[in-house]
């Protein structure tokens, strides 16, 4: 087997993939490492992908991937007193099937080109004069190292090739929620993402219902770090007090870390580049990082094909990858930041009455990020927190 | 000093994510803890979403 590469990726999640394709879409020569036998499994993630995403990343889904359609969303306030709907062309979507769908994008990426190697754990980073040039791994249990022009970390929350290279991060416990999900049958639901916001139930986080059929969803919990308890207490708690999970059967358990606080300060180094959660690269509200992944990594396959055709793969040169991304999706991650930290400090009465005093339409404005008017609104009736919420004006 | 109990561990490798010096490393099935490396902050056990890891100061 080859040992040099123009691009190594290691992570053949969504982000991975997508980086892989396009650089070798771009003319480099690419081996796509996956420490795992299997790719998409263990599934770590509430498998939610919006519609809107598959034409601004040029994305096919098949069939087989798709678990079920969604329409839109429904929101929970802690005392259940009020349901918002929200239905419209961007709270459509689809529950997908990951370990499908992730096997699908590294089919992909093959197709295009790209060397893919599955069971093979990348231990650590080469480097040379400071800059790095491959990776040393265990393929199949035996030794293993390859050199690459341009090494693209996309190996998810652990980020550990990053840190090899001496980029530090290191998800820290504030700026992280942590989640578990059990996939149940006999959960009724409709063709709708369930979301519960409530500080005890879920805090600093919120439970999720997201469906995978008629009767079968999965029924997830994040919290953030610095909160008591741990994940499992918190779902096995809101299952057991809700009577619709009676007859539910557990069938799959999945859980992971959501990096919800600011991106990486440096998306890339010499010879290197990070994408998707291992940049954290995830929205803070939602812990949303499929479809981020997914557009980082296409950035970031494309300017590294550039910059190898140029002769250039120093940091000056890949950073066109950290500014184009930090452009077009970091203000509105920062954003939504912004609103994750105002939201902390609510507690359940207040989460009540910005319920209870706001439209359907408020709500949705406050999930785009239009924060003015809604403000203005809640603020009249709780003027209580107006120092909480001055900081989204 | 942390303990990290294999059956009940669902290799998501959040403690890894959150481990300040690399003293754990995700396998296809387990967690692998270099008890030479770890510094004691039980970030570990406060993360994992399962409970799995139990931490003595």
């Amino acid at each position: 087997m080859k040992t040099d590469y123009d691009v190594i990726v290691v992570g053949a999640g969504p982000g991975g993939s997508f980086a892989a394709k396009a650089a070798a879409k771009g003319g480099a020569s690419v081996l796509l490492i996956d420490r795992r036998k299997e790719l998409g499994a263990p599934v770590r993630c509430g498998e939610g992908l919006g519609s809107h995403w598959l034409e601004e990343l040029g994305l096919k889904i098949s069939p087989k991937a798709i678990s079920a359609e969604i329409s839109g969303s429904v929101l929970y306030s802690p005392n259940l007193k009020r349901e918002v709907k929200i239905q419209n062309q961007e709270t459509k979507g689809y529950v997908i099937d990951r370990k499908v769908f992730d096997k699908d994008l590294a089919i992909d990426a093959g197709r295009e080109g790209a060397e893919v190697i599955v069971k093979t754990e990348v231990y650590d980073v080469m480097k040379e004069g400071g800059k790095v040039c491959g990776v040393k791994a265990y393929r199949m249990g035996d030794k293993f190292e390859a050199t690459c022009k341009v090494l693209i970390a996309a190996d998810g929350g652990e980020s550990t090739v990053a840190r090899h290279a001496g980029i530090n991060s290191t998800a820290s416990l504030y700026d992280t929620d942590f989640g578990v999900e059990y996939e149940m049958v006999n959960v009724e639901c409709e063709d709708l993402i369930e979301i519960y916001f409530s500080r005890s139930a879920a805090p600093r986080g919120y439970v999720w219902v997201f469906p995978k059929g008629k009767d079968v969803a999965n029924v997830g919990v994040g919290i953030g770090g610095l909160e008591k308890g741990n994940a499992i207490e918190y779902l096995d708690k809101f299952i057991k007090s809700h009577e619709r999970f009676k007859t539910a059967q557990t069938v799959a358990v999945k859980g992971g870390l959501i990096p919800v606080g600011e991106p990486l300060k440096d998306l890339v180094a010499d010879g290197l580049m990070i994408v998707g959660t291992a940049a954290h690269q995830v929205d803070p509200i939602h812990g949303g990082g499929m479809a981020l992944a997914m557009e980082a990594g296409g950035m970031a396959g494309e300017v590294a094909a550039k910059c190898i055709q140029e002769g250039n793969v120093g940091k000056q040169h890949l950073i066109e990858y950290d500014r184009k991304w930090r452009k077009k999706v970091e203000p509105k991650l920062m954003r939504r930041l912004r609103l994750r930290k105002v939201l902390e400090k609510l507690d359940d009465d207040d989460f009540n009455s910005i319920f209870e005093n706001l439209s359907d339409v408020d709500l949705d404005s406050l999930i785009k990020g239009d924060y003015k008017q809604v403000v203005k609104k809640v603020l009249v009736k709780r003027p209580q927190l107006l120092k909480v919420l001055s900081a989204l004006l | 000093m942390i303990k990290i109990n294999r059956s009940r561990c669902i290799y998501c490798g959040a403690c890894v994510g959150v481990c300040p010096v690399l003293a754990l490393t995700l396998k296809e099935t387990y967690v692998e803890y270099d008890k030479e490396k770890c510094i004691n902050c039980g970030n570990c056990a406060k993360a994992c979403p399962m409970k799995a890891i139990d931490f003595e100061k």
